[in-house]
């Protein structure tokens, strides 16, 4: 009995030795290799490569990236709560109402992207109706900036907060709500002192499932952000490919993913699913 | 309160659905710019003569459906094993790709291709880039399986055994029908996932496997161009399409 | 089946697939005519797969590792020797390039590559400045995109040696310099000027131009030649007075490919006269094509944007590949500029 238990693992397994374990294990050893006069890598073998991480320059690029990914990661709770609570809220129709969270969700990011591009350019609807309209004379200049990449990210991960808070939302014992307003408690302080401490373990998961996909970003911050900020993920991209310094690349995204992994470590021990 | 909160969920709303309308329903303009200028299928027929655009899109369909195949099955098998008999370290694992920033799957992904291809006379292209969604969706299809087998009595599954069936005939006849909606959902998730991705695609795609969201991408690098608003728009309704079938198969 | 067999097949697939030989074509956006790749497949009976780029460390990053499956490619000047050096281009033979003579004058023993052993001039072109005509004053140098009251109407391309170069010329030192302090004072050129851009735009500057949401913009002559005729009349271009950089693409076999021989029937497709202007005609571009260059209606042959006289090109200067050294020093102030 036991060996074909074990079958039915092994494709999985072998799959995911092929593809996570020897590919992380490669960039384990590149990133202590030296970098070749075009590209690829050489050795001596050197820590210079983690070194070099704590360059003020690359530094200011991984607090930037957080920095982004932080706002980004507010306004998905700030917007999502109140989204989550309606639809916990609505009844027979909250199937209808999720699934119309979902729907944009599953077109393209980079579709989702380029559709902002197409409102916030300076002839894009926005600008053009405000001048039609008169309110303006010239137009307002929306794109190129950290509030579209921001506004990028918020539109394009929105969903991934609204499941989780309204998952939570969900199973809230609506008795404590009531035994709270029955006590005299004005309905912000319920909001503040009740329900949002209820619903903590939504608002981790929701904000982990924003946060660590944004820290990684670069597409972003290229179509939207006009190629002007550089993230983590654009220094990671860029040492791929143009700057050719793949032990460096492999450097910080080795660190990229440890800050990752540890931000996942930090909510499990919440003892919580996070999926 | 409950008016304000239906009066912000609506503008929530708004704010989700409003652009890739409008994204829509420019493809049908006239004009290059964004002044109405008539209603026209120009641009559809434009992006349908336009070869690489056509050739990308075909390239998706293949790896999206040959990576969909493969995962759900490697994926639905894995689940099984780990619900009979949990293995820490390929949870663990699956975890870990699921959590993995997507430009550290795409250079890690490419740096593995390039030292194999040292010892093996092979380049990137489909294979490279089939391998790659597989390995990434795989675990999508785990969780959506897995949560399905949490609901399903190990006691019918035994009864079988006791009847005489082999573990392979349980599996299959008593099992995998229960399994079977779970099983639709993932495949039609890894679907999506596969056909939308461009950053691990974009690094380990070869000569023959330019996809559509690299297709895409390199349109949008360019500036706005209507024939990408109705390339757009076929994608967003054919997924749209999808993603309502998969919800009715898995409420039937 | 046995694995060797399956693993062969799957390379195949992806390399030829079907009986018709196969060409693969990898080239920068906008650079052929329409029907210029069909006409080739049906005058050889091939099957071309054609892919571009936008810039060339995306070009080099792929085909870099030797494995690509990419036939011909189209290098600038400078990366020429770099890529001759890396192994990754193949000499040429002249006896299956008879066009070769079409080429202008000026292109027949290029500096970067004197005997044409391993590249084929393709086109050439300037950076210079495209901006709206109703802009006062006019720019007429690099240091007019310094200007404050451009601030958000203003882009450079986004391209390292693009905008150091223009940087260094405003500082009046050579676009190729490599040496550290003068790299270091166009870094700071390059800061203090960050604030006023919109952003850092290549190809797509074009339809910005011709909506009128660009004031004025680092541009290819190339870019601009198509946003003027798109606009017109509202849209000009010059070459700096500081000077500027001249660029030529070369087409190139890769020591990869295992079609040489058609690889070359290309080349040489793409020199013919008739050929060459047709693209010319298509995509504005201004040809190394002498042969093509003269089959032109007089509106292109004598476009200044795209064919300055000899005395505006003289202040030009080409790129020219730079030591290790001094590439990851820009490589890491270019980190600096746009982290800034």
């Amino acid at each position: 009995m036991k060996p074909l238990r074990s079958l039915f693992l092994a494709p999985a397994a072998a799959l995911m030795i092929v593809t996570i374990a020897v590919p992380l294990a490669i960039i384990c050893f590149y990133s202590l290799l030296t970098r070749g006069a075009y590209g690829g890598v050489e050795r001596p073998w050197t820590t210079e490569n983690y070194r070099l991480l704590f360059d003020p320059l690359y530094g200011a690029i991984f607090l930037r990236s957080f920095w982004i990914a932080a706002v980004a990661t507010a306004l998905c709770l700030v917007l999502g709560f109140p989204l989550a609570l309606f639809i916990a809220r609505s009844g027979s129709r909250k199937n209808l109402y999720l699934s119309l969270v979902i729907l944009p969700f599953w077109t393209s990011f980079l579709i989702r992207t380029y559709a902002w591009m197409f409102l916030l350019r300076d002839t894009g609807l926005i600008n053009t109706g405000l001048q039609a309209a008169g309110l303006i004379h010239t137009p307002l200049p929306m794109l190129y900036n950290d509030g579209a990449v921001i506004l990028g990210l918020v539109y394009g991960y929105l969903p991934f907060t609204v499941l989780p808070l309204y998952a939570t939302l969900e199973r809230l014992d609506k008795s404590l709500l009531e035994a709270a307003a029955d006590l005299g408690s004005p309905p912000w302080n319920t909001l503040f002192r009740v329900m949002l401490p209820l619903c903590a373990p939504g608002i981790r998961a929701g904000a982990i499932l924003v946060f660590v996909p944004c820290l990684g970003t670069y597409l972003t911050s290229d179509l939207l952000g006009g190629s002007k900020t550089i993230l983590i993920g654009n220094l990671v991209q860029n040492q791929f490919t143009a700057a050719r310094d793949w032990p460096f690349g492999a450097a910080a995204s080795l660190t990229l993913m440890a800050v990752a992994m540890a931000l996942l470590f930090a909510v499990r021990r919440q003892g919580e699913e996070l999926l | 309160m409950k008016r304000g909160l239906a009066l912000y969920a609506t503008a929530v709303y708004v704010f989700l659905h409003v652009p890739l309308l409008i994204l829509a329903v420019f493809s049908f303009n006239a004009s290059r710019f964004t002044v109405w200028r008539g209603f026209t299928l120009y641009w559809y027929q434009a992006a349908a003569a336009d070869r690489e655009l056509v050739e990308s899109a075909m390239n998706s369909l293949i790896i999206a459906v040959g990576s969909t195949v493969l995962a759900t099955v490697i994926g639905t098998l894995g689940a099984y094993g780990l619900w009979k008999r949990g293995s820490n370290w390929l949870a663990g694992s699956l975890y870990l790709s699921l959590v993995t920033p997507e430009i550290v799957t795409g250079v890690s992904l490419l740096a593995f291709f390039q030292w194999v291809f040292r010892f093996l006379d092979l380049r990137l292209g489909m294979h490279t880039v089939i391998l790659a969604h597989v390995a990434f969706s795989v675990a999508y299809v785990v969780v959506v399986v897995m949560a399905r087998l949490r609901t399903f009595d190990p006691a019918l599954e035994e009864a079988a055994l006791d009847l005489g069936a082999t573990e392979w005939v349980a599996f299959r006849k008593v099992t995998l029908p229960h399994l079977a909606p779970a099983v639709a959902a993932a495949a039609m998730l890894a679907f999506t996932i596969s056909i939308d991705d461009y950053v691990i695609t974009s690094l380990v795609a070869g000569v023959d496997s330019q996809t559509l969201p690299m297709a895409i991408y390199a349109l949008a690098r360019r500036g706005v161009n209507p024939m990408l608003n109705a390339v757009s728009t076929v994608v967003i309704v054919a997924l749209g399409a999808i993603v309502l079938f998969s919800e009715r198969l898995r409420s039937a | 089946m046995n694995r060797r067999v399956f693993l062969m097949s799957v390379a195949g697939a992806a390399g030829c697939g079907g009986g018709v030989p196969r060409l693969n074509v990898y080239n920068w956006s906008d650079y052929v005519a329409p029907d210029t790749i069909p006409g080739f497949e049906r005058e050889f009976r091939v099957r071309v797969h054609y892919g571009t780029y936008e810039s060339i460390p995306e070009m080099l990053a792929k085909v870099m590792s030797g494995n690509s499956g990419w036939d011909v490619v189209f290098p600038s000047a400078e990366y020429v020797r770099p890529m001759r050096e890396m192994g990754l281009v193949a000499p040429l033979r002249h006896d299956w390039l008879p066009n070769l003579q079409a080429l202008d004058a000026a292109f027949q023993h290029p500096s970067w590559d004197p005997e044409l052993r391993w590249s084929v001039p393709y086109m050439h072109g300037t950076t210079g400045i495209a901006y709206q005509r109703s802009l006062a004053p006019q720019p007429r140098a690099w240091s007019d995109l310094w200007d404050e009251r451009l601030r958000g109407r203003i882009t450079m391309l986004d391209d390292p040696p693009e905008v150091l170069g223009a940087c260094l010329k405003k500082l009046g030192y050579s676009l190729n310099s490599g040496d550290p302090n003068e790299l270091r004072r166009a870094k700071q050129e390059a800061i203090a000027q960050k604030r006023l851009l919109r952003a850092y735009l290549n190809a797509e500057v074009r339809d910005q131009l011709v909506a009128g949401d660009v004031g004025a913009a680092q541009a290819w002559a190339v870019t601009a030649a198509q946003a003027i005729a798109a606009a017109r009349g509202e849209l000009a271009f010059v070459l700096p007075a500081e000077g500027f950089a001249r660029f030529a693409d070369n087409m190139a076999i890769l020591r990869e490919s295992r079609r040489s021989e058609l690889a070359h029937h290309f080349i040489d497709y793409l020199l013919r006269p008739e050929v060459a202007a047709k693209i010319v005609q298509a995509t504005r571009t201004a040809t190394a094509n002498g042969a093509a260059h003269k089959l032109l209606p007089p509106e292109i042959r004598e476009n200044p944007v795209l064919y300055p006289p000899p005395e505006v090109l003289a202040r030009g200067e080409w790129f020219e590949p730079q030591s290790a050294a001094s590439q990851s020093l820009r490589d890491r102030l270019w980190t600096e500029i746009k982290s800034a």
